[in-house]
């Protein structure tokens, strides 16, 4: 395969600060089982790519924990593989793609590398993206630069030649151009600009909204078979869980459900990650709730987004709106009393 | 543990009494309880006691027992020293030496356990359903002295005599093996999990193998003439849930079990986790007309009919208007639309057609053959 890969781990979302207090937006947990990178990492493995790096910034224990040694992706070769390139962001970062002051800090990636393409790519776009065919056009196009588009939206994922993408890593100070997505956007001469138009399924991830709409999409027969096919399919570290456990007088309607969870309640149009517990008369409703977090008894929940080991006491009732879902961060601890 | 046990752990059986079943695997690789292969149970506990050198013994339709296991990983049994050892039969100067009983498969890889150099071998059996501590058994071999102990459970005594029993005095030496008696004295029964002073073993292992009268079974010939040699012979009695799954109907019963929230068998402890090879797959969806009860679920499903008391293994798809009760769904399995199941064990990738019914089923455990397939649709046509 002719193409490297770059996924750029390390940008911050302002929008989505309650879920990443303590991980980066590539590890924030996604569909149930998922983190957002794993979309990304799996697009590039079922387009053939083997030599990835992985650029995340602080704070990324989440991450690596997750990613360990890309063995999920089959990544963990004795040549190429997974990179995990940290980068510093000095100037407390940059907020677009492939930005060169991160990429420099592991320019060696590039240059001790055979391939003569690189796709600079994010963990917050969530697709079922064929790089191999992008790589074709964007080499019968001839145009510098290959940016993936759909309906009018950028994906922010883009094709260049190592080539170029070294030089402009060398020269970004004094041609006044911060990234990969800063020189597509301002169209900078004398560069000549492609563009890949996506057909599939997508969801840009950058607010707790988003989230939640992109959550709840998976809910939707047609968007699911978009995105979870049988001949790519999403790839991510697996846990050991048991079967989910579906006790009598439980309810569950129009839900997605990981592994090891207990439904004793009632689950509608919500998404439950792995190792939840849903007690005796809970109502849970139009919710996301993270692994190993607990729903006590007789809680009535909707619109609530319920981060990893969140615990919600007896009887709380928690009532967020399509627009505002409440989120509960990571650990919380939620009782009747704290809500009075 | 501080002295060396090896696990030589029995995996080459068929298991015939499971039918179609096990015509392509062998039995230790039949898929149990949702997402697991019976074999992951005696792995399981052998990483969760902390035995670290685990030989695997297959013969019977290996192929798939050889590919679930690979190095070991899902069970941490991939190490630089010891982990799992796959022992299928093989080609010697002499010719070729099938297994021909439980004692010939362990003694043909006599080189594999002095490699090891243990202080104890634990015998398992690849084909029953338990949580054990074998290193609280290894403990009580070495307190007692003893030179080989069997591990025995209390059964029903109205059941007694469908088991081998074994017959003890006070303190718990055997004093007679009693195969499927009729009238049983004594209501233990052989659970198949013995552990041996290596040095005993390998004694008596290499005397069984010169004798051409012996059938080289543990049963029948080593552990008899241990005790006719006045061998220190002490059964262990084990609490807890157990199950041998030789035929249909205790596969599907042990299945059930799995529901039964006081079965002694339950798959969400989690200081005892039975571990398993897990794919990758999306999670599982309820949809809207979808209703489920008292069951288990796995990745990859789509439910959209009623199941109630059914364990529901990956990537089961279950359309609109099926019934589902009391049954077991294999990998992979579709049941389409308005078709219903009572007490049907579904292998995998097997495709239930639409409004299917069972043909004269009575009270029975039906395993869900082609044949049963062709019986319901001659009826139609009738």
């Amino acid at each position: 395969m002719k193409l490297l890969a770059v996924v750029d781990a390390s940008i911050k979302k302002e929008g989505l600060q309650d879920l990443t207090m303590k991980r980066t937006v590539a590890s924030v947990p996604f569909a149930g089982r998922y983190r957002l990178i794993d979309f990304a990492l799996s697009n590039l493995v079922n387009s053939g790519v083997s030599t990835v790096g992985v650029f995340p910034s602080y704070p990324l224990a989440s991450l690596l924990d997750h990613i360990g040694v890309g063995k999920s992706w089959d990544l963990d070769r004795r040549k190429n593989g997974l990179y995990f390139l940290p980068v510093t962001q000095r100037d407390g970062g940059i907020s677009s793609v492939g930005s060169f002051a991160g990429l420099e800090e592991h320019l060696q990636f590039f240059t001790k590398s055979i391939q003569p393409h690189v796709i600079v790519t994010n963990s917050f776009v969530v697709t079922q993206l064929n790089y191999k065919d992008m790589l074709e056009k964007h080499i019968i196009s001839g145009a510098d630069f290959t940016e993936v588009v759909s309906k009018g939206v950028q994906l922010k994922t883009y094709i260049l030649s190592k080539e170029l993408l070294v030089e402009l890593i060398q020269t970004y100070a004094e041609n006044q151009i911060v990234s990969v997505e800063d020189v597509v956007n301002l169209k900078k001469s004398p560069y000549t600009f492609n563009e890949y138009e996506y057909e599939g399924y997508f969801a840009v991830i950058d607010s707790v909204q988003s989230y939640f709409e992109a959550s709840m999409d998976l809910l939707n027969e047609d968007k699911r078979a978009q995105l979870f096919l049988g001949n790519r399919p999403i790839f991510t570290k697996v846990k050991d869980e048991p079967p989910t456990r579906y006790v009598s007088g439980s309810h569950v309607e129009r839900a997605l459900i990981a592994n090891g969870s207990t439904i004793v309640g009632s689950v509608v149009n919500s998404l439950i990650s792995r190792g939840v517990y849903v007690k005796k008369g809970a109502r849970v409703e139009n919710c996301i709730i993270m692994q190993k977090s607990t729903v006590e008894e007789n809680c009535d929940l909707s619109y609530v987004i319920a981060d990893k080991d969140v615990y919600i006491g007896e009887g709380v009732v928690l009532h967020g709106t399509p627009d505002r879902p409440i989120v509960l961060r990571k650990g919380a601890n939620v009782s009747k009393e704290d809500l009075r | 543990m501080n002295n060396k046990v090896v696990a030589m752990l029995l995996a080459g059986g068929q298991g015939s009494r499971l039918k179609s079943l096990t015509y392509t695997i062998a039995k230790p690789a039949l898929p149990f309880g949702g997402k697991y292969r019976i074999i992951d149970f005696p792995l399981s506990n052998c990483t969760n006691s902390g035995i670290e050198t685990v030989g695997v013994l297959t013969q019977y339709q290996p192929h798939v027992l050889h590919s679930y296991i690979g190095l070991g990983t899902p069970w941490d049994l991939d190490r630089r020293n010891g982990g799992v050892t796959m022992l299928p039969p093989y080609a010697e100067i002499d010719g070729n030496k099938w297994y021909s009983g439980t004692a010939s498969a362990v003694y043909q890889n006599i080189t594999f356990l002095q490699s090891c150099d243990p202080e104890y071998v634990l015998i398992l059996s690849g084909d029953h359903i338990y949580k054990m501590d074998y290193e609280v058994l290894v403990d009580y071999h070495k307190e007692q002295g003893a030179d080989v102990t069997i591990s025995v459970l209390e059964v029903p005594w109205e059941e007694a005599s469908r088991f081998g029993i074994i017959n003890v005095n006070e303190q718990m030496t055997v004093m007679e093996f009693d195969e499927k008696p009729e009238n049983p004295k004594s209501n233990l029964a052989s659970m198949g999990v013995y552990v041996f002073t290596w040095k005993k073993l390998k004694e008596y292992l290499e005397a069984d193998n010169i004798n051409e009268e012996s059938s080289h079974d543990f049963g029948n010939d080593i552990l008899p003439t241990m005790m006719e040699n006045g061998e220190k012979m002490i059964a262990y009695p084990f609490k807890g849930y157990w199950k041998d799954v030789g035929t249909v109907d205790s596969f599907w019963e042990a299945n059930m079990d799995l529901l039964d929230l006081n079965s002694g068998l339950n798959l969400h402890d989690s200081g005892w986790r039975i571990y398993s090879s897990n794919p990758q797959l999306p999670p599982q969806v309820i949809n809207k007309t979808g209703n489920v009860q008292s069951s288990m679920v796995n990745e990859g499903c789509v439910i959209s009919g009623e199941v109630t008391k059914s364990i529901i293994f990956q990537k089961v798809v279950i359309k609109e208007e099926t019934v589902v009760s009391e049954s077991v769904i294999m990998s992979g399995v579709t049941i389409h639309k308005g078709a219903k199941l009572h007490r049907v064990i579904v292998p995998p990738e097997f495709e239930v057609p639409e409004g299917f019914e069972v043909v004269d089923q009575g009270d029975k455990v039906i395993l869900l053959t082609d044949e049963e397939v062709e019986k319901w649709k001659e009826r139609g046509e009738r």
